[in-house]
């Protein structure tokens, strides 16, 4: 039964298209091509750097601190500041975005020209270049606030108006906001209406609604945001350039005020300014795998959270 | 009608420049459950909807006119809307428990009143269910999720929910509209018990279950109140034609 | 737990009984008129007779609003259906008793006619199946009501046998016109009487099995469809 209605339908369909669709079949083969292509290139890098980085990649690699002026050992300091910097980056980052995002879907009016003035700025935010930031960062927070800090609390003496984690971490929040508030909103959003509706006629205030049914039901969507976040916090480095990263480092930081490496910014220096770039090549290989693996596996996360909330919210 | 427990003076309802209710007047009784009946868009789930004020969430809706319940226009500036709403419970067309278990549910209201006492809510929550006709069915697994439970139950445990918060009255917006039959005539039964302690007023696009469900039966059309009456003459013998001809399905 | 449409039911139910016995009652107050010398004057089959006039008013209101709000379907849909046409054929047989009993006092030598013709059993008889078609409501037995057609038969040609004497009777004697007259229309109320037992157990056949009986000769009745 199944096979005969199968037969008639592709009857029907040969009968009603006559001849070859020339145009039809030119446009996909274009689309395909370009998809293999960008497979290709997808799989060119990640080999080089597989095969590149396999000898050198291994758990003394990463727990190890660099040696001989860098040009051996591990990475451990990078890895370890990285991740101090998101941390503090998602301190900052994820109640600041969040906050904004239920102001945005709960509290603004559809017409509201405030909302419209921060939605704007958020997509500008978005695409500002990274290195903006970093500017922005060294003379905001590192000359305005820390130097001010300095003048009115230390008597001039020089500590918090230099570069280091805080600053680091503020600017890199500073970049990832847009995408925290735009996932947070999005989670937001797949809240029915009638579930605040029903709250709300249970006498509960608009506040008391967010709190109890909006924000438990968003939380996927808040993890989401700050971890796609995070991951591109891990992988940027100018925003970092000036305002935190240092190019060695004997020992882990101890203090906000301390500067770090990171992982980003060593794979930069080795390759552009070690003392033996020829030599560090598998450090740089190495390095860039650990990056990847970092972010990928962060994304992936992402993308299987998200994934979760979509089907939720069908 | 002898105990009045709503009355309606005048009351319109402007979607920004539309007119979505046109002058209503009326008087629903207490204990008594009260249908509203009309085509779609004649006005009847936005009138329920004014009773406990939750077009309020729409910006653009002005109100004009009293709503007076026990006496007390809930549109005054001195009315607190979150006291309203305790008072007159809503249960939706579409059941809506909140993802959480069971047990959960039917203490949201109650918590968010104040009331953190374990037994207090035990029993608040027990008694809430036995009301709805709910308990027996599902006592044994008030901490699976509330949205493990069929339709029917669902709806059953919003009403359970919204009783948990002891309401005056209770309004429904086509309560079985999305259900079969049996569950239907459950929650039919259902509203049937609760006009004992409860004044009920039902929206319902279905005229028979008005007719089994109500004693009282408004007809809405076109944003007016055409005709209120006890719904045994309504469906014997309304007064206007074109409640005639709404309730014998001629509309033309 | 039944549902309040089920206790509606059962009120209807319970009104349809009451107003049943209301009317064997006068049926048997009718007999007795008619066997015995009169005794009362029939104060007590007014108020009944009232009584059963409101009851009747009283259920066409209850179905009808049974009807426009609760849409019975199926076997209540039959109850209901029923419920009005029995009342309607009790009231009758109320109204037909009351008349039975005003006929009676015209009759002269009632004792003398009745022993003749041997009506005293036919109106048992009569007594019999109103009885029986109380019964057979409230038992919905199929059983009563085949005993119920059958003893209908019976009363009808027992009804023509006498009065195809009465009227023999009247033929030879003219003194007896009178009475024999009434007499013929006391039976003929005995015989509707009866015919409307009949068509109640006809009903209560159509709400058990929803077949309609009604104009079917009694032999051609089958009741073990």
């Amino acid at each position: 039964m199944n096979t005969a209605i199968k037969e008639t339908e592709n009857h029907f369909f040969s009968n009603k298209k006559k001849g070859v669709d020339v145009k039809g079949k030119f446009i996909i083969g274009i689309t395909q091509v370009a998809v293999l292509l960008i497979i290709a290139v997808l799989f060119i890098i990640l080999g080089i750097i597989i095969y590149e980085g396999r000898e050198k990649f291994s758990w003394e690699f990463i727990s190890s601190f660099p040696t001989n002026g860098m040009t051996e050992g591990g990475i451990f300091p990078a890895l370890i500041g990285t991740f101090i910097l998101v941390i503090v980056m998602s301190i900052a980052a994820v109640p600041f975005g969040t906050i904004t995002a239920i102001y945005l879907t709960e509290y603004a009016k559809e017409n509201s020209k405030i909302a419209a003035a921060i939605r704007f700025s958020i997509r500008t935010l978005a695409v500002v270049p990274s290195i903006i930031f970093g500017l922005f960062g060294l003379g905001f927070f590192i000359q305005f606030v820390g130097g001010g800090i300095d003048k009115t609390f230390n008597a001039g003496q020089l500590h918090w108006g230099q570069p280091n984690i805080l600053w680091a971490s503020l600017t890199m929040a500073l970049l990832t906001l847009p995408v925290i508030i735009v996932s947070v909103e999005e989670a937001l959003k797949t809240i029915p209406r009638e579930l605040r509706e029903a709250s709300l006629a249970l006498g509960a205030t608009k506040w008391q609604t967010i709190k109890n049914v909006v924000l438990p039901g968003s939380i996927s969507g808040i993890m989401t945001g700050t971890i796609l976040a995070v991951s591109r916090g891990a992988g940027e480095v100018a925003p970092i350039l000036f305002t935190g990263a240092a190019y060695y480092l004997a020992t882990l930081p101890a203090s906000l005020s301390d500067q770090f490496m990171n992982l980003g910014y060593h794979i930069y220096i080795m390759a552009t300014q070690s003392s033996d770039v020829e030599k560090t090549m598998p450090i740089q290989f190495a390095t860039t795998l650990v990056l990847l693996i970092l972010t990928l596996s962060l994304n992936l996360v992402a993308v299987i959270i998200r994934s979760r909330i979509r089907r939720r919210a069908k | 009608m002898k105990d009045i427990k709503i009355q309606v003076n005048d009351l319109s309802l402007y979607y920004g420049e539309k007119k979505a209710l046109k002058e209503i007047s009326m008087q629903i009784p207490a204990n008594k459950v009260t249908a509203l009946i009309g085509p779609s868009g004649c006005g009847k789930s936005t009138f329920l909807r004014c009773i406990n004020r939750m077009n309020d969430l729409i910006p653009e809706v002005k109100i004009t006119g009293e709503m007076l319940v026990e006496g007390v226009d809930i549109y005054d500036k001195n009315v607190d809307v979150v006291n309203i709403r305790k008072k007159i419970g809503m249960v939706f067309q579409k059941s809506n428990p909140f993802p959480k278990s069971i047990y959960e549910n039917i203490a949201y209201g109650p918590k968010i009143n104040g009331i953190k006492n374990k037994t207090e809510l035990d029993e608040i929550v027990e008694t809430s269910l036995r009301k709805a006709a709910i308990w027996e069915e599902i006592k044994d697994r008030l901490d699976d999720s509330a949205l493990g439970l069929s339709g029917g139950q669902q709806q059953r445990l919003c009403i359970a929910r919204t009783l948990a918060v002891s309401p005056d009255i209770i309004l429904m917006d086509e309560p079985a509209s999305a259900l079969d039959p049996i569950s239907t005539s459950k929650i039919e039964e259902l509203v049937h018990e609760l006009k004992e302690q409860y004044t009920i007023i039902i929206v319902t696009h279905n005229m028979q279950q008005a007719a089994r469900t109500s004693d009282y039966t408004g007809f809405f059309y076109l944003g007016e109140l055409i005709e209120m009456g006890k719904t045994n003459a309504i469906f014997t013998k309304p007064e206007r034609k074109q409640t005639e001809d709404y309730i014998t399905g001629r509309f033309g | 737990m039944a549902s309040h449409f089920e206790i509606e039911l059962e009120k209807l139910k319970n009104i349809i009984e009451k107003i049943g016995v209301l009317a064997e009652n006068q049926v048997g107050e009718a007999v007795k008129a008619l066997l015995s010398e009169p005794v009362s004057e029939g104060k007590e089959v007014k108020k009944t007779e009232n009584k059963i006039d409101k009851l009747d008013v009283k259920i066409d209101e209850i179905c009808q609003s049974i009807f426009a709000l609760q849409q019975p379907v199926a076997s209540d849909l039959r109850f209901i259906m029923s419920a009005m046409q029995i009342s309607n054929e009790i009231e009758r047989i109320g109204d037909l008793a009351v008349s039975i009993i005003k006929k009676a006092k015209n009759i002269k030598d009632k004792h003398d006619l009745i022993v003749k013709f041997s009506i005293a059993d036919l109106a048992r008889q009569v007594e019999i199946v109103t009885l029986k078609t109380n019964e057979c409501f409230l038992t919905r037995s199929e059983n009563c009501i085949g005993e119920i057609f059958i003893l209908n038969n019976t009363i009808k040609n027992d009804c023509e046998d006498a009065i195809h004497n009465i009227i023999n009777e009247m033929k030879i004697n003219s003194k007896a016109v009178v009475s024999g007259t009434n007499l013929i229309i006391v039976l003929k109320h005995l015989e509707r009487i009866s015919e409307h037992c009949t068509n109640i157990a006809e009903y209560v056949y159509f709400m058990i099995n929803a077949k309609i009986i009604k104009h079917e000769k009694f032999g051609d009745k089958k009741l073990d469809s």
